[in-house]
């Protein structure tokens, strides 16, 4: 339980107090930052509404001539507030924040490449260790090329990721494990395939230079 | 509770406003004057400081004389005292960074130490303190033009300015005696000054190409919500560039050793910038500068200014294509193009900008007033006198810290809207290490060399324990100024621990006190100047209203009571133009007693009026 900064009432941690409407500054997980159900499929304009709305009400431009602790509050609040909409607002990151709110976590050094991408990744380092003698305008197309390739591979995986939280949120309690296993899986993947994009781009851009 | 206003601290001039009913407005010295007060400080080798106009006459120059003569006038610098232009460029600077073309200009203390420090005399000053100087002229203009205290307001910084920059605004703030309730970064408050706030949806992007900044911001805006997409920008670029390349061009026959030195630097400067200024309109212009022995005569035509200023103009551009990639936006999407600071009256500027985003810039406000204007708006937003709107910015750098290897670890990401937290867990190393020192980061770049140093803090102490064990949870928070607040928790225990954190650059808090005390005997003499104000303005009130009164209700007095009203004013009048303060006062307070009787005739007389009226009314 905690005390309201302006009219005392004590209550659960939330953004704003239940009797005054005052921020209440304490930390809530995400979903709940925002007033949204636990629920991976988001509507992101209602989302961008409720994230408009809340700020309205919170931020510490709205409470500059009150005391200290409210506008510390306020502060919190909105800093919170502020992450809960970045995180929820793409997939991939509420994928990830989803992960971290059942104890599961991608790994930092997700250096293992997904084995259904060992080939394309071994094409590509190829490539890439081609353009390095060769920077003609056909060796950069050709690698423009695989690269909308990525593009297409991360789109496809962004479709999966969507089957996958439309799943999580009509699932019994004994398919998360199943379920998590598979959210993990298709992160890996765009985390993966990212980071190739971001490789060949470097690449792109050195070749350009040189 | 007093009114809030907004400041533009600028490079090269500065200015405060207000909002006005419904719309900002900024406040000039006297109605009529113009409101740019030139940010130039100029301090004697005593002390003593002036600002603005006066100021720019200290200035190092030549002047040509009635019988031709060319002699140098101003201050020199060094012990002959210093005049101090642009003294934004150094804000929240380590000795350390200061340009070397600086150090031709100014004499420094100590290019050593953590915050560049003039010498002007015996004593040095920091570009806080400098700054100070001038947010105060500003307050000392607004209180004697509106007759009321000035003491919270909202200052704006260029977007692109990193956490020490913006925190060194606020000592300068906090010298000023001022109460800084919030800094706004100048291309959100332009947006805020067009009432852009109408339109019901859509991409607006702000060009702020001032003095000595170029800032750009990409926002979008919701039924009253300002929201900032991306921001980016040169903390070193500027009008003055293309002044110093115009320079360049106009001294390139002189000899070196004339071309270093202050007067003639400085004269050729105010030249080219006149130059630069007549050639927004004219197609060409003859630029004469007098030197001794020397006679510099040249003709630049728009078009050579725009292969002088191409380089600027073109990295500009650079930043607002980054901008618009980190938005995520086409050009063709922008809806609004918001033009700020002096060097968008350059037709090559606002060409460009036109190219770029395919559409007409607004321009019907001044675009040296837009940020102040905005910051006015800002400060409304702050009074709650402007509805639904609200400003949501973004932190313009990214925040990380260093980890194994020298390596920058982001944990909070630049355009990140602001305020925002990130908590990032801590442990140790070693067994039974008691601190863990966090090195805190501001930068795009990899390595933590090539960010700038923010902050460095030691955790702890931190209880006994084998390597890992310890958990510290550290939560990095950027507030609505884009100011890191920092604080440490132990996880298991719950208990707060202690952070000390050393900014790297900058002020810190013991030396503000330091300063502010010093700033104690001018202090009173404010307050002296303060009550003087208050006593003028009152004595304004009631001679004003007493002058409509005689004209409109002369029936209402006697001759012989007219004459002594007329001679106590007279008395008032006189003593208005003088400093004694307790004198107006109390000649004020004679006069309020001698026409009591006159305003009650007068109320009495309107009470009559208007029963009249009433019953006239009535019967009708």
């Amino acid at each position: 339980m905690i005390e309201c900064p302006s009219c005392a009432r004590r209550q659960q941690p939330q953004l704003i107090c239940e009797q005054c409407g005052t921020p209440l500054g304490a930390e809530t997980d995400l979903f709940a930052a925002l007033g949204l159900p636990k629920k991976l499929v988001v509507d992101p304009a209602a989302l961008e509404r409720t994230y408009h709305d809340l700020s309205r009400r919170i931020h510490p431009d709205k409470y500059a001539s009150q005391n200290a602790r409210v506008r510390s509050a306020s502060l919190r609040a909105t800093a919170l507030l502020t992450r809960a909409n970045r995180t929820l607002r793409d997939s991939v990151t509420r994928g990830l924040y989803w992960l971290e709110l059942h104890g599961e976590k991608l790994g930092t050094n997700n250096n293992q490449v997904p084995p259904d991408l060992a080939e394309l990744v071994f094409d590509v380092q190829e490539q890439l260790a081609d353009l390095d003698s060769d920077k003609s305008d056909a060796a950069r197309s050709a690698i423009t090329t695989r690269r909308d390739e990525i593009e297409l591979m991360v789109a496809s995986s962004l479709d999966e990721l969507d089957k996958n939280f439309a799943r999580w949120d009509s699932s019994q309690p004994d398919d998360a494990k199943q379920l998590t296993l598979e959210l993990k899986a298709i992160l890996s993947k765009i985390a993966y395939l990212r980071t190739l994009i971001r490789d060949v781009d470097r690449a792109l851009e050195n070749a350009k230079a040189a | 509770m007093e009114r809030i206003f907004g400041i533009d601290l600028g490079t090269t001039n500065s200015l405060i406003a207000i909002m006005d009913g419904a719309a900002p407005k900024v406040i000039g010295e006297t109605d009529s004057s113009a409101a740019l007060l030139p940010s130039v400080v100029a301090i004697a080798p005593d002390g003593k400081v002036e600002v603005g106009a006066k100021a720019i006459e200290m200035e190092p120059h030549l002047t040509v004389e009635k019988d031709g003569r060319v002699s140098a006038v101003g201050f020199a610098g060094g012990e002959y005292g210093a005049v101090v232009r642009s003294v934004k460029r150094y804000m929240g600077l380590g000795g350390d960074e200061v340009a070397s073309e600086d150090r031709q200009r100014y004499t420094f203390a100590d290019l050593s130490g953590p915050v560049v420090r003039f010498q002007i005399g015996k004593r040095t000053f920091t570009p806080p303190q400098i700054s100070a100087e001038i947010l105060r002229a500003l307050k000392e203009r607004a209180e004697k033009a509106l007759g009321e205290k000035v003491e919270r307001v909202v200052i704006t910084v260029p977007a692109y300015f990193n956490d020490g920059q913006r925190q060194a605004t606020k000592d300068a703030g906090r010298l000023a005696g001022l109460d800084v309730v919030r800094l706004v970064n100048e291309p959100t408050a332009a947006s805020l000054a067009y009432g852009l706030g109408k339109m019901a949806t859509g991409n607006v992007a702000v060009y702020d190409f001032g003095g000595g900044t170029f800032d750009v911001s990409i926002l979008s805006i919701k039924e009253g919500i300002f929201e900032v997409l991306a921001t980016n920008g040169d903390t070193h670029l500027g009008g003055d560039d293309i002044d110093r390349a115009i320079v360049e061009w106009l001294t390139t026959e002189l000899p070196e050793t004339l071309k270093v030195e202050r007067h003639v630097w400085n004269t050729a400067r105010i030249a080219a910038e006149d130059a630069k200024k007549r050639l927004s309109d004219a197609a060409e212009t003859k630029i004469v500068v007098e030197l001794p022995g020397h006679r510099i005569e040249k003709l630049l035509t728009r078009s050579s200014l725009e292969k002088l200023a191409e380089p600027f103009v073109a990295r500009t551009l650079k930043r607002c294509e980054m901008a618009l990639s980190d938005a995520k936006l086409k050009p063709s999407a922008i809806e609004a193009v918001v033009l700020v600071g002096g060097s968008t009256r350059m037709p090559y500027v606002r060409e460009q900008v036109r190219r770029l985003f395919g559409r007409e810039p607004l321009s019907s406000l001044e675009p040296e007033e837009v940020v102040a204007l905005g910051a006015a708006v800002q400060a409304g937003v702050l009074m709650g006198t402007q509805g639904d709107m609200l400003l949501l910015d973004v932190v313009p750098l990214s925040l990380g810290i260093e980890t194994m290897g020298g390596v920058m670890e982001r944990i909070i990401h630049r355009n990140t809207t602001i305020p925002t937290s990130v908590a990032e867990g801590f442990t140790t190393a070693v067994d039974n290490q008691t601190h863990v020192d966090i090195h805190v980061l501001q930068g795009e770049r990899e390595l933590a060399k090539d960010c700038r140093s923010l902050a460095r803090f030691k955790l702890g102490p931190i209880e006994s324990q084998p390597a890992g064990l310890p958990r510290i949870e550290v939560t990095f928070l950027i507030d609505a100024n884009g100011i890191l607040n920092v604080n440490a928790r132990d996880e298991r225990t719950g208990r707060e621990h202690s952070v000390d954190v050393k900014p790297s650059y900058g002020l810190d808090d013991e030396e503000i006190e330091r300063m502010l005390e010093e700033a104690i005997d001018l202090g009173e003499q404010d307050l002296e100047e303060r009550l003087l104000i208050t006593a003028r303005n009152d004595a304004e009130q009631i001679l004003g209203a007493l002058h409509k009164q005689l004209g409109e209700w002369a029936g209402l007095v006697a001759s012989d009571e007219r004459a002594r009203i007329e001679e106590a004013v007279g008395r008032l009048e006189d003593a208005r133009k003088g400093t004694d303060r307790e004198l107006i006062a109390k000649l004020v307070e004679e006069l309020n007693e001698l026409t009591t009787p006159f305003a009650q005739r007068i109320m009495d007389a309107a009470i009559k009026d208007a029963l009249e009226k009433k019953s006239v009314e009535e019967l009708s």
